[in-house]
Formats: structure tokens, sequence, C-alpha cells
């Protein structure tokens, strides 16, 4: 298994370059750099020479392999470069606002995954049931709309009529008691709660699904001849086999709740990855762009990475040599 | 029979939806003392396995639903039985195996696990306990590798090994009856032999009744003190196994009897019976064997015939017998 892992990790690294070269090509194809705009400012009288300085400073006059590689080695340095425009290492920059975002992807998933699997189950046990209908019925409705839009519906309903929960920033500004647990909790879980709503419909559905080919299937009979009574059948034969597919599931998706919070963090100016790689687009901030899509690029093959891992858990039948 | 270990009277058992409603089992009677081997025989779709299903009350609902009859389990109805009284029969007094041990087996939980789950659920044990007992089960069963295989999953198993560990975990908890269901259909042919050689010395030793299920006539031969002959739902003959191989009255038992192929003799082809066993959502009128019988007349078209006890023990359904 150690072995495997280790391998496996070796086996990111030519992905990760190739992504690289990628966004490295995507983004110098998008108009315009990070220091044009100061040629337009027309306070600034030596702008022009502003301007060339800056570039040659920061090395956008040469060819673009040139400038890759020299990204490269600085990488393998353990140096991302210098944001132009938080002026700042983005190494220090991601090290701010990755914990946000981790939070908020983590509490996501943990809502996801205590929610969606106990509705899941519960409606194939009682499958075509008033419960199943109702609840399948707002799962669909839930993974048809966008993310966002709860997320608005969620501020109108729980922070602006209702007034029960904040909807920005992490913490109380201003009060004795910023920052401490409840403060951050309050805080953390509308975006949470509108990142996790359609991940939660997703998954209710395939663990239905799942649930529901596990149940009919001959060692479930087995367990029903050996006497034994619901509840145990329920978790022990149908669930642990009905989880295999979900962990397959739950691997790919969580890259995706990642950059899924990008839009949401905007929304609740949530100060997270999602901010930042958006200010750093909009700034054609090409270390910070770099920065953080490597990162992005690296919590997707990680998510990949997990649940193969975890599959051999859940599985006997799978095993890696 | 007096002091028959388990009595059936008149079951019936149909599998009702919108469309139609198909009477799977269709008032079946027959009983078995302790000690004995009774053998179920029929084709496919005969209600062989509904029934022996229906003894354990393990039909697939909501379609399938046991509509009359009664199950006596020395003296007490099961049919009667709450699921949760009944849940303390299944496993303890009556143990079940299946026709494939592959899938009848929990392919993510371990060997010992499942052999000691009946033990834990039954006789109150600890886990640590049931598993040692686990190992003495396997070995019974004629499992050298005892100890190793309790850590094993149903995969490291090869199919006669999968049956064996069916039938220890059947009879874990030395249960007054086994059921088993076509249990050597998907084995080889040697390790059929070995499997039936088996559960003949587990009788023998334990001195529980046996019900076979199956289509096989040599099976039949080899293990059968009773037997019951089966179609369309029904019983058609009846009676101790000698009497049924050196008498048999029905024409459907004739004509099963006369498809074994013989080695010493050259056919042309093999005799088989022709047609197939009528749908059980549209039985005819008359005897339900009339279209593919040799010696149809025009009563049998009219009316359905009663099973009528023509010998000590020997009951037939036939105009003609």
């Amino acid at each position: 298994m150690a072995t495997y892992i280790i391998r496996r990790l070796l086996g990111l690294i030519p992905t990760l370059f190739v992504i690289t070269v990628i966004v490295f090509l995507l983004m110098h194809a998008m108009p315009g750099n990070a220091f044009e705009a100061l040629v337009f400012n027309p306070r600034l009288k030596n702008a022009a020479a502003i301007y060339n300085r800056l570039v040659q400073e920061n090395g956008l006059n040469q060819s673009l392999p040139v400038q890759y590689f020299d990204w490269i080695k600085n990488l393998l340095q353990g140096n991302l470069g210098i944001s132009y425009s938080l002026n700042m290492p983005v190494s220090e920059l991601i090290a701010t606002y990755l914990p946000n975002t981790l939070l908020l992807a983590v509490t996501a998933e943990i809502i996801i995954l205590v929610v969606s699997i106990p509705i899941g189950l519960y409606q194939a046990r009682n499958v075509n049931g008033p419960f199943d209908v109702l609840s399948s019925f707002i799962a669909v409705l839930f993974y048809s709309i966008p993310g966002f839009v709860f997320a608005l519906l969620l501020i109108y309903l729980l922070s602006f009529t209702f007034n029960l929960l904040p909807s920005s920033g992490t913490v109380t500004p201003g009060v004795p008691w910023s920052g401490d647990f409840a403060d951050r909790v309050s805080h953390l879980l509308l975006p949470a709660l509108a990142l996790s709503l359609p991940g939660l419909a997703y998954y209710t559905r395939l663990t239905r699904g799942n649930s529901l080919q596990v149940i009919v299937a001959d060692f479930v009979r087995t367990a029903r001849a050996k006497g034994l009574r619901g509840p145990r059948i329920l978790f022990r034969h149908v669930l642990r086999n009905a989880v295999i597919p979900i962990i397959a599931q739950f691997g790919l998706d969580l890259g995706g709740l990642f950059s899924g919070a990008v839009i949401l963090e905007q929304i609740f100016t949530w100060p997270g990855m999602g901010e930042l790689s958006i200010n750093a687009n909009l700034n054609r901030d090409y270390p910070l762009i770099l920065g953080t899509t490597l990162l992005f690029a690296i919590t997707v093959l990680i998510g990949n990475l997990l649940a193969d891992i975890l599959l051999a858990f859940a599985d006997p039948r799978i095993r890696y040599d | 029979m007096g002091g028959a270990l388990l009595e059936v009277r008149d079951l019936k058992t149909y599998f009702v939806s919108k469309q139609s409603t198909v009477k799977a089992v269709d008032g079946v009677d027959f009983s078995v003392s302790q000690g004995r081997v009774l053998c179920i025989v029929g084709e496919s779709g005969s209600g062989k396995s509904v029934t022996s299903l229906s003894l354990m009350r393990l039909v697939q609902g909501p379609q399938g639903r046991i509509v009359s009859g009664e199950v006596l389990l020395e003296g007490r109805d099961l049919l009667r039985m709450s699921e949760r009284q009944m849940s303390d029969v299944r496993g303890n007094e009556i143990g079940m195996i299946f026709q494939e041990p592959m899938s009848a087996l929990n392919p993510v939980m371990k060997i010992g696990d499942q052999i000691g789950e009946v033990l834990v659920r039954h006789r109150h044990i600890s886990r640590r306990e049931a598993r040692e007992k686990a190992v003495e089960l396997l070995r019974n069963v004629g499992l050298a590798r005892a100890d190793e295989m309790v850590h094993e999953y149903p995969h490291q198993l090869s199919g006669g090994m999968r049956q064996r560990a069916m039938i220890a975990m059947a009879m874990a908890c030395q249960p007054k009856l086994l059921l088993a269901d076509e249990p050597t259909t998907a084995l080889d042919v040697t390790i059929q032999a070995q499997v039936l050689d088996l559960m003949r010395a587990l009788q023998k030793e334990t001195g529980t009744a046996i019900i076979l299920v199956t289509h096989d006539l040599g099976v039949v031969a080899e293990m059968a003190d009773d037997v019951v002959v089966m179609y369309a739902g029904q019983i058609v003959e009846s009676g101790p196994a000698d009497e049924i191989f050196d008498r048999p009255l029905h024409p459907y038992t004739r004509a099963l009897m006369d498809s074994i192929p013989v080695i010493e003799e050259e056919r042309e082809r093999l005799r088989a019976i022709p047609g197939t066993v009528p749908s059980a959502a549209h039985f005819p009128e008359g005897c339900r064997f009339a279209d593919r019988c040799s010696l149809v007349e025009g009563r049998c078209r009219e009316r359905l015939p009663e099973l009528r006890e023509l010998g000590p023990g020997h009951s037939v359904r036939c105009h003609l017998a």
C-alpha cells in the first residue's frame, strides 16, 4: 500500500506539468497584462517608462518558454513568486486564504455525508413510500438549481428576513466576542450550507440508488435467513456495500467542491481561495494565477488518490500492489 | 404423519401486481420428520424455490405474498408469528443455504464474521467467542485451513469452499431443519458430490431434517428419503423415494425420469419433455400438465385432478393413475 501511494504521488508530477503548461498558455492568451492599466493613468507623467521597467523587472518581455521555465525553476526551489497586485509572496497569500476554503469545503463535505447517507438509506428501505417520494422530489429540485441561487435564497431567508445568521465574512468585527468559536461557527454555517445543498441532493440520490441495488442482493436474503434484524442488516450488510461507489464519487467531487466554493466565496465575501483566484485573474496577476491554479489541480488529483486509497479499505476485493 | 417436525398445509404464495396474479405456489401440503431428507423436485418455474422461501417467510415483498396456509414447526404456525418471533426461528431453528454461494455471501465481510454473526444473534456470545466457534464450524465442514479462512473474504475462496462455509453458517446453531435451495446447482460435478456427502454426514451426526430443493433427479436419488414432485405450483406426486423411483405414477414424474440420459442405452436424441411449464399467471382449466402429457384425455382438460393417496404415503394428482 505504501509503495502504491508513493508511486501514485510520483505519477501526479507529469499531470501537474501538463496542467501548468496549459494554464500558462491560456493565461498569456488573455488580453493585457498586470501593468498595462498604468499607461492609461493620466496623472502618471512617465507612465511609459514605469511600465517598461515593471515589464522588464518581472521578465514579461522574455519569450513564453523562458518565462515558463523561470517559473518552474523557482517553483522547484519552493518559490511561487510575488503577487503583482498584492505585493506579497504567493505562498504567503495561499497560506492565509487556503485554511478558510478548507474549512468551508470540509464542513460542506461533512454536512453532505452526514445528512445524505441516512436519508438515502431510509428512502431505499421504504422505497416509494411517502417520505421517499417527497424527499426524492426535493432532492431532484435541489440538484437542478445552481448553488449560488440557493446562496441568495438562504441569505434572504436566514439573514435578511429572520436575522438568524450573519451573511458575510468569517467573524463579526468590533465586538468583544469577535472571533470566538460560536462567532466563527455562525459565520461558517450559511456558506457551508449553500455549498453543500446540491451535493446533498446528489449524494442522497446516489445512496438511495446504490442501496436499492444492494437490498435485493442474495447476501441480504442470506442475512435475513440468519435471523438478523432490520438495523443490523441495513447497516452491516446493505450500507457497508452501498457505500463503496459513494466513496469513489466522493473522491472525484472533493476537488470540485474546492472550485465550487469560488462563486460562493464571492457571494458571502468569504476570504478564501476563490476570492484570491478571481482577483488574480481579473488583475492578470500571473504568479498568483499560476499558484492558485496549481493548488486547485493538486486538490483534484489528491482527491482522486484519496478515493482510491479509501476504496481499498472499503472493498477487500480491491488490492494495490 | 404423526410427530412431524415441519408440516405444511395448503400453502399458497402469489405474486400480485396490477396486471396479473401469479400463483407461484398454489396449495401445497407436505411434512418432514426429524432426521429425514425430503427432496422437492421440479423444473424451473414449478414453484419449488418459492415454496422453500415461503417456509422462511423470505418471499420478496410487496408483490410476493403468502396468501394462505399453515407452516407448522413442532406445532407452531410460522405464518402467524410476528416478524420478530420469526427472526428468532431463522438461522436458529431453521438454517438455509442457497444456490449461488458467491452472491449469497457478503463480499465485504470476513467469512469468520459472517458465521459468527449468527451465533452472536442467537446464542448471545461475544464476537471473540463467536470467531473461535466459527473456526470450529469451518473445520466441521471439512475446511482444513479454517483458522486462516475466518480472516478471508468470499472472493478468496473457491465455489465449493464457499458452499461449505454457507453450510457451516446454516448449521451454526444446530437447527432442527436445514433448507437447501439448489445447493449444488452452481458447483462442479465433483464438488457437487462432496457437498452432498457433507450434508449427509452432518445430517447423520446432528439428526437434523433436510428439505432439499433441486431439479436434479441424480441428487434426489442420492439423498432423498421422501420426494415431492412439483409442477406449476402444485404437488403432482409425493411419496417415499423408493416408491417414486420404482413406481412413478404421474406421467410428469415418468417423463422426468425418462429425460435422464442413460449411458448404456443408445438414443438418437435426449428425451426432453415437449413444451414448457404454463405461465403461472394463466393456468389452464383442467390438469396443468395436460398440454405436455402424452396420455392426455378429454377429462384432463375439463377438471383439475385431486391429489389422491394410492399407496402408503404415495399420492398422485392424475385422473389416469
